[in-house]
């Protein structure tokens, strides 16, 4: 019996639908996701049932569990600026690649005399000085206005709220349609098992400085029925 | 895998000297590869979701304005968080012969409580959202005044709910707690600045653990 012979083809593919599918997705993912940013801590927050998103601009405080506090400010324009006078207050000497490479890195968590040194470091050495960092330091009762992070906080509304008039002013001379939500709202990430007289400790800090509205973050939860 | 099939069979035949038939397929697996890689990537490296936010209103410190009085409270219920996921609550003013009750953060425990305590709000607020489904979108009128009266509603909301928090407690107790109001549509709620005073810490502490 002569054998049967299977037609000797190498086996091909036509693969251009599932490149068009890849790229399709690619695409989706990079135009959809954005970036976390890096967090010199893990924060894990309490979950609640609100669907409020978190707003564009925040003045971030993240509070950890042992009760150090990271600040960051959304804004970079805003953020440098409020770094400019800080340093100026404080006589810290910092120059202007240094001011750049604050803006670009993160939540501070540090006194602001320890940022030259800090930011002298290179990236890898600066993420690890970051995380094992003292965070902000702040007070309590009569000390209040003398700390930290309270001169952060009042220098960062002060200079958000003339940001934000700014940007009123000059899209109403250019006629531009303006989105009045967007200024910058106070943000507070604690983790679960932070105390909560930590969290009132912080946010008199920030009532000290006239904040008085706070937006919670939370994980999300569904809701009841 | 897909590979560029050479044109062999045109070679050698005949004395004929054809140009060579290329074919136009091209080898996609590199291409595939990378496409891959970076939807690997980017899958891995997104955030979806945004992180959500409860509001919270803290008043204005009282020493900057001393002619703010404190609210007198009559009738409010207080809720004592405590650590160790431990809740209580009372009505009215504490005194010794005050009764707290444990409860928890389950939902037949101070979501219930809530419910029962602000059940008449509840109930004229499920009201107003059945007319407002049926009312017309586009009739703005209507919309804005059924907003004016849930905002009404809860200006004249007589359930008042304060919450004292110890040093033990966290802060997931006091976000859960502020979850609940949101949930039962408590309209008037503080977190007092004070702690237990001396007669709550006395009558909670004479409440032994459960189990």
């Amino acid at each position: 019996m002569p054998k049967v012979k299977m037609p000797r083809s190498t086996p091909s593919l036509d693969m251009t639908p599932m490149v068009d599918l890849a790229f399709l997705l690619v695409t989706f993912f990079m135009l959809t996701s954005s970036f976390r940013s890096p967090e010199p801590v893990f924060v894990d927050p309490p979950a609640s049932t609100t669907e409020k998103e978190i707003p564009k601009q925040v003045f971030l405080v993240t509070i950890d569990e042992t009760g150090r506090v990271f600040i960051d400010i959304t804004n970079a324009a805003v953020k440098e600026k409020v770094l400019r006078e800080m340093i100026a207050d404080y006589k810290v000497g910092l120059t202007e690649e240094e001011i750049k490479k604050f803006i670009g890195s993160g939540p501070l968590g540090m006194r602001l005399a320890e940022l030259p040194s800090f930011l002298a470091q290179e990236a890898e050495k600066r993420a690890k000085i970051a995380e094992a960092a003292a965070g902000v330091p702040y007070d309590t009762a009569n000390k209040i206005r003398s700390c930290e992070l309270y001169n952060w906080v009042l220098k960062s509304r002060v200079i958000a709220d003339n940001d934000f008039r700014m940007r009123e002013a000059s899209a109403q001379e250019k006629n531009q349609s303006f989105d009045k939500d967007n200024y910058m709202q106070f943000a507070v990430k604690a983790a679960k098992n932070t105390r909560y007289e930590t969290v009132k400790n912080v946010v008199d800090v920030l009532r000290e400085a006239r904040v008085s509205k706070f937006q919670m973050i939370t994980g999300l939860e569904a809701k009841p029925e | 895998m897909a590979e560029i099939q050479g044109g062999g069979d045109s070679q050698g035949k005949g004395g004929k000297k054809r140009a060579k038939k290329q074919s136009t397929r091209v080898d996609m697996t590199p291409l595939v590869d990378l496409a891959f890689l970076l939807l690997t990537f980017f899958v891995l490296t997104s955030t979806f979701s945004k992180p959500k936010v409860l509001r919270m209103i803290f008043p204005e410190k009282l020493e900057d304005n001393p002619n703010i009085k404190k609210p007198e409270v009559r009738d409010a219920v207080t809720i004592l968080v405590s650590g160790d996921d431990r809740i209580f609550y009372y009505t009215g003013q504490i005194s010794n012969a005050t009764v707290i009750t444990e409860i928890d953060y389950t939902k037949d425990g101070l979501r219930k409580l809530l419910k029962e305590k602000n059940f008449q709000l509840l109930s004229e607020l499920q009201k107003l959202q059945v007319k407002l489904n049926e009312a017309d979108e586009k009739d703005t009128a209507a919309v804005n005044q059924i907003d004016r009266d849930v905002k009404k509603l809860q200006k004249e909301s007589k359930l008042v709910v304060l919450v004292k928090n110890d040093d033990k407690a966290t802060y997931k107790n006091i976000i859960d707690v502020m979850d609940e109001f949101m949930i039962t549509q408590v309209a008037k709620y503080f977190v007092t600045d004070d702690g237990f005073n001396a007669v709550e810490k006395k009558l909670v502490s004479q409440i032994p653990p459960k189990n």
